[in-house]
C-alpha cells in the first residue's frame, strides 16, 4: 500500500485518542451490587456436615432427576472426589481433616447463586437470571449452547448435556427456586438431619455465621466464605478446616465477574461507533484534499499549456 | 524500501518481538516441575547439637556456623577413657561450660581456641590411625541441614525433686541459694527456698549491680557438675550427656516415684485465701476456703500456680487495678489471677481444663468459653458459711478454720440423685423415613453418674439434683422436672431465634454431638439410633 508513514501515525493516533473520550462503565450503575433485599441465602456449616448424602437424595427427588447408578445410601462413593454433572446438581465430598485424622470434613458443592453471576454476565441471550430470592435461574429456550458460561463461572459449576444432540440443556443447582416463592425450603435444607444447611435472609445467615465463630472461635475458621468472594454469594459457608484443603479457591478475590469484563466491554460501543465514523471521515477529507490538489494541478498545466500555446501563436504571428 | 533487504529485517523485527513478549509475560520464571530433588542425606535427629555462635557477639560472620554434636564427642572420649576434663577448664572446683577456657576474650583469641584445640584434637585421632571430625576449615564450617534438633525442655517435677532430696540427705543448701549484693556472695536462705527459675530467666540479665545467668547455664552449670562430681566417686548419678535428660525416649525411662511425700515448706494444709492489700482494703465477699495440701496432690510442680513465688497470691496481685505500673503481677489483678479462663494457673483455668477430659466433653463442648456463670456456681467457692457456724469462716483463724473445712466439705461432696429418670424416652415427633427412637435414658443417665463419681472435682461441681440434667436439657432453669427438647425447639429457621436450631437439627447436633466427643463410636449411623420404616406400597 502506498500510504506515507506520516498517515499511518496520524490515523493509529487520532483512533487512540478517540477511545479516551468514553467514561469506564461498570456493570451496574451503582457502586457495589449487594444482591436484592430481603433477598435469601443458604449457610452450610462444613463441622456439621457428616457426609450422610441426605442432601442429595433430596435433590434428585426434588427435581425427578435420574436414579444414579449408586444409591444415595451408598457412602463408599465419598472415596473420591466428585464434581457436579446433569444428573447431579449437589454433591458432598469428603477430605481429611489435618487436626484430627480419623475425622474426615465433609462438604456440600452446588451451584453459589452469585450476587452478580459470572454466567449471567457472559450469556449473550439472557438465559441465566437473577432473581429476586436470590436463585440464579436458567431458561433452557432461549439458550443456544455456546457453553460461555460454563468457561465463566469461577466454581465450574454449569453442566452441559452433551448426550442429548437436539435439546441440550445447561444443568445447576436452581435453589429449589419454584419451592422456595411459595415459601417452602429448598430440598436439600429441608432434608438435612444435622441442620448443615440453614436457610434464611442473607443478612441473617452472616449474623447467624458471626455468631458461630465469636461463639466458638477453636471450632471455626475467622471466615465465611461467600460473604465477599467474587462480590459476594448466596451461598455461605463456615468450616473448622482451612476452605484450601477443602478444595475451596482462595485465590478469586473480591470483585464480581462482570466487573472484571465491564471495562474491556465498554470500548465496544466506542469503537464500533466511533472509529468507521472517525476514519473514514479523515479518509475522505484527505482523498478530497488529494483531489483538490489534483484538480488544481491539471488546471495549473492546463492553463500553462494553454499560456504556452498562445504565447507560441503569438510569435509564430509576428514572425 | 528496498525489496531485496525488506524481508530478513521484518522477520528480524518479528522474532526480537516475539522473545520481549514471552520474557514479558514471564514463561521464564516457571519453575523446572521434572527436576528431581537432592538426594542429600537422611535427616539426623539429635538433642545435643550446638551451635558454635559466640563470635556472633563480635559483628558479621564469614562463614557458616560449625555445628557440634556434644553427646558424639562424649561417647567418643568415654571410649579412649577421657572425661570432660579434656575440653572444660575447672576453676575453685567448679566446671566451666565454655570450651578450653574460663573467661571469653577477643575475637581472635576465640577463634584461635575453637579452630586450633578442635583442628589438634582431630589430626592426632587421624594420625593414630582412628576416625575423627574435619580438619579443614569448610569442612567444619558449612550448613549441615540434614541434621535437625530433637531436644525437648526438661524441668524438675515433684517425683525428681524428692528423689534429690532423698539423694542428698535432705540438705536443701545443697542447690537452693540467695544472693546477697553486698557481699557478693550466694547464701543460703532457709524456709525461702523456691524454684530456680524465679531468678534465673531465660536469658542471660545483668542490671549493673547484678548478673543473673541464665535458666540454661544455671541448670547446666549446678546439675551436670553435681552429676559428673558423684559419677567419679562412683556412686549413682543423674545423666551428664545432652540427651540423658533432652532426649524424649530418655526421658520416658526416668523413674518416676508413685507417691511422693509432701515437700517440707511450711506450707499451710487448709486456708481461706488471702485477697486484703497493703493499703488495708477488705474485701467485700466470702471468702473461699481452699485446701492447700489436696491441690499439691493434684499437680505436679508448684510453678503450676506460685508463677514468681511461693507466697500467696495477693502478695503480688493487686486487689484493685491501677494505672500505675505494679511491678510484680503487673495490670493482673487478683480477679484475674483467679478466674482468668484458658489459662493454667487460675482455678477456674485448671479447673475448666478438665472438661476437656472425654468423659465430660460430651456436655461441656457445648458449653461456650464466653458464657455467664450463675450465682451458684459461683457459690461453690465463696462459700456462704452455715446458719449454726455464722461469722466463724469469715474471721476465724487459720488453725481453727482447717479444723472446720474437712467437716463442711464432707457435707457438700458426693452427689445424691434422686430425680426420676425415665427408663425409656420415645422420640416420635418427626417419624416419617424412620421409626420411633426408643432412648434408653435411665442407662445413659446412670453411666455418666458413674463416670462423674469417679472424679473429685466433677462430684463437687454438679452437686445438685439436676445439674446433670442441664448437660442435655440445656438453657432451663433447675425447677423440677426438665423439659422436653420440642418444648423450645420447633420448626427450623424461626427468625426470632436466630440461634436456635429446629426440633431435627437438634436432636441430631445434640446426640451426634455428644457421641462423637465422647468417643461413642457405636451411635453414629442413621439406623443405630432408629430403624428404618417400611414403606407400605
Amino acid at each position: 500500500m502506498s500510504i506515507s508513514r506520516r498517515k499511518f501515525l496520524g490515523w493509529v493516533g487520532a483512533a487512540g485518542l478517540s477511545t479516551t473520550i468514553g467514561k469506564p462503565a461498570s456493570a451496574a450503575t451503582n457502586k457495589h451490587f449487594a444482591g436484592y433485599p430481603d433477598s435469601f441465602a443458604i449457610l452450610h456449616d462444613i463441622t456439621l456436615c457428616v457426609g450422610c448424602r441426605s442432601c442429595e437424595a433430596a435433590c434428585n427427588k426434588v427435581n425427578d432427576l435420574p436414579q444414579p447408578d449408586r444409591p444415595f445410601t451408598d457412602l463408599s462413593v465419598l472415596e473420591t472426589t466428585r464434581r457436579t454433572t446433569t444428573k447431579a446438581f449437589t454433591v458432598v465430598n469428603k477430605y481429611d481433616n489435618p487436626k484430627k485424622s480419623g475425622h474426615p470434613v465433609f462438604y456440600k458443592k452446588q451451584c453459589n447463586h452469585c450476587l452478580e453471576p459470572a454466567c449471567s454476565s457472559a450469556c449473550f441471550v439472557r438465559a441465566f437470571t437473577k432473581t429476586k430470592t436470590g436463585a440464579v435461574v436458567y431458561d433452557a429456550s432461549v439458550c443456544v449452547g455456546c457453553r460461555y458460561c460454563m468457561i465463566a463461572c469461577p466454581f465450574e459449576i454449569p453442566t452441559y448435556e452433551y448426550d442429548q444432540a437436539l435439546t441440550p440443556r445447561i444443568r445447576k443447582c436452581t435453589m429449589c427456586h419454584p419451592r422456595v416463592i411459595e415459601g417452602q425450603l429448598p430440598g436439600c435444607v429441608e432434608a438435612c438431619p444435622m441442620e448443615a444447611l440453614s436457610f434464611g435472609k442473607r443478612e441473617d445467615m452472616i449474623k447467624i455465621a458471626r455468631e458461630r465463630i465469636r461463639t466458638y472461635p477453636d471450632r471455626y475458621v475467622n471466615h465465611i466464605y461467600g460473604e465477599h468472594e467474587m462480590g459476594g454469594t448466596s451461598w455461605l459457608y463456615v468450616s473448622g478446616a482451612s476452605f484450601k484443603e477443602l478444595g475451596m479457591r482462595e485465590d478469586l478475590g473480591i470483585t464480581p465477574a462482570p466487573e472484571l469484563t465491564a471495562g474491556a466491554l465498554s470500548s465496544v460501543p466506542i469503537i464500533v461507533g466511533l472509529w468507521p465514523v472517525l476514519l473514514a471521515g479523515i479518509y475522505a477529507v484527505s482523498k478530497r484534499k488529494e483531489k483538490i490538489a489534483q484538480t488544481e494541478q491539471e488546471q495549473a498545466v492546463a492553463s500553462a499549456l494553454d499560456k504556452d500555446r498562445s504565447e507560441q501563436s503569438q510569435s509564430e504571428e509576428e514572425s | 524500501m528496498v525489496k531485496g533487504k525488506s524481508l530478513p529485517i521484518g522477520a528480524g523485527i518479528s522474532i526480537g518481538i516475539v522473545i520481549l513478549l514471552i520474557f514479558g509475560m514471564g514463561a521464564f520464571d516457571v519453575k523446572a516441575l521434572s527436576k528431581t530433588p537432592d538426594q542429600g542425606q537422611p535427616i539426623m535427629l539429635r538433642p545435643d547439637i550446638i551451635t558454635f555462635d559466640t563470635v556472633e557477639v563480635f559483628g558479621k560472620l564469614e562463614k557458616p556456623k560449625a555445628v557440634f554434636l556434644h553427646d558424639q564427642h562424649t561417647d567418643a572420649l568415654e571410649k579412649k577413657n577421657k572425661d570432660c576434663t579434656t575440653c572444660h577448664k575447672s576453676e575453685n572446683g567448679s566446671m566451666s561450660l565454655k570450651f578450653m577456657r574460663i573467661k571469653d576474650v577477643n575475637r581472635e583469641e576465640l577463634t584461635k581456641i575453637y579452630c586450633d584445640n578442635c583442628t589438634k584434637c582431630h589430626s592426632e585421632t587421624i594420625a593414630a590411625g582412628e576416625k575423627a571430625g574435619p580438619v579443614k576449615c569448610d569442612e567444619c564450617h558449612k550448613e549441615r541441614p540434614e541434621i535437625q534438633s530433637s531436644r525437648v525442655e526438661f524441668g524438675f517435677d515433684k517425683s525428681l525433686h524428692f528423689r534429690h532430696y532423698r539423694a542428698q540427705k535432705n540438705q536443701c543448701d545443697r542447690c537452693h541459694h540467695e544472693y546477697d549484693p553486698k557481699s557478693q556472695k550466694l547464701f543460703y536462705a532457709k524456709g525461702k527456698e523456691g524454684t530456680c527459675r524465679y531468678c534465673h530467666n531465660k536469658e542471660t540479665t545483668s542490671d549493673g549491680t547484678e548478673k543473673v545467668i541464665s535458666m540454661r547455664f544455671a541448670a547446666h552449670l549446678a546439675c551436670i557438675d553435681c552429676h559428673q562430681k558423684t559419677e567419679a566417686k562412683q556412686m549413682d548419678a543423674g545423666p551428664v550427656r545432652c540427651g540423658g535428660c533432652h532426649d524424649a525416649q530418655e526421658q520416658l525411662k526416668i523413674e518416676k516415684v508413685k507417691s511422693v511425700p509432701r515437700i517440707k515448706r511450711g506450707q499451710p494444709d487448709n486456708v481461706l485465701i488471702k485477697t486484703g492489700d497493703k493499703k488495708g482494703r477488705i474485701p467485700t465477699m466470702m471468702r473461699v476456703p481452699f485446701s492447700h495440701k489436696a491441690h499439691e496432690e493434684y499437680n505436679d510442680t508448684c510453678r503450676v500456680c506460685h508463677l514468681a513465688s511461693l507466697e500467696s497470691c495477693a502478695n503480688c496481685h493487686p486487689l484493685v487495678g491501677s494505672n500505675k505500673n505494679v511491678k510484680n503481677g503487673k495490670e493482673i489483678s487478683l480477679e484475674t489471677a483467679f478466674h482468668k479462663r484458658g489459662h493454667q494457673s487460675s482455678c477456674t483455668g485448671c479447673h475448666e481444663s478438665k472438661q476437656q477430659d472425654k468423659n465430660c466433653a460430651g456436655c461441656h463442648a457445648f458449653m461456650t468459653n464466653t458464657r455467664q456463670q450463675e450465682s451458684s456456681t459461683c457459690l461453690r467457692c465463696h462459700m456462704v458459711p452455715l446458719p449454726e457456724r455464722t461469722g466463724e469462716l469469715s474471721t476465724s483463724k487459720a488453725a481453727k478454720m482447717a479444723r472446720l473445712m474437712p467437716r463442711l466439705w464432707k457435707e457438700t461432696f458426693g452427689p445424691i440423685y434422686t430425680v426420676d429418670v425415665p427408663k425409656t424416652v420415645i422420640i416420635k415427633d418427626l417419624v416419617d423415613q424412620y421409626e420411633p427412637v426408643e432412648y434408653p435414658h435411665e442407662k445413659v443417665f446412670d453411666t455418666m453418674v458413674k463416670q462423674l463419681d469417679s472424679s473429685k472435682l466433677a462430684r463437687y461441681f454438679h452437686y445438685e439434683d439436676t445439674t446433670l440434667c442441664r448437660g442435655c436439657h440445656h438453657n432451663t432453669p433447675a425447677a423440677g422436672k426438665p423439659p422436653r427438647c420440642a418444648n423450645c425447639h420447633g420448626k427450623p429457621f424461626n427468625t426470632d431465634y436466630l440461634f436456635r436450631p429446629g426440633i431435627m437439627g437438634s436432636f441430631h447436633q445434640q446426640c451426634i454431638g455428644c457421641h462423637q466427643k465422647m468417643g461413642v463410636e457405636k451411635y453414629l449411623s442413621c439406623t443405630a439410633c432408629h430403624k428404618e420404616r417400611k414403606k407400605e406400597s
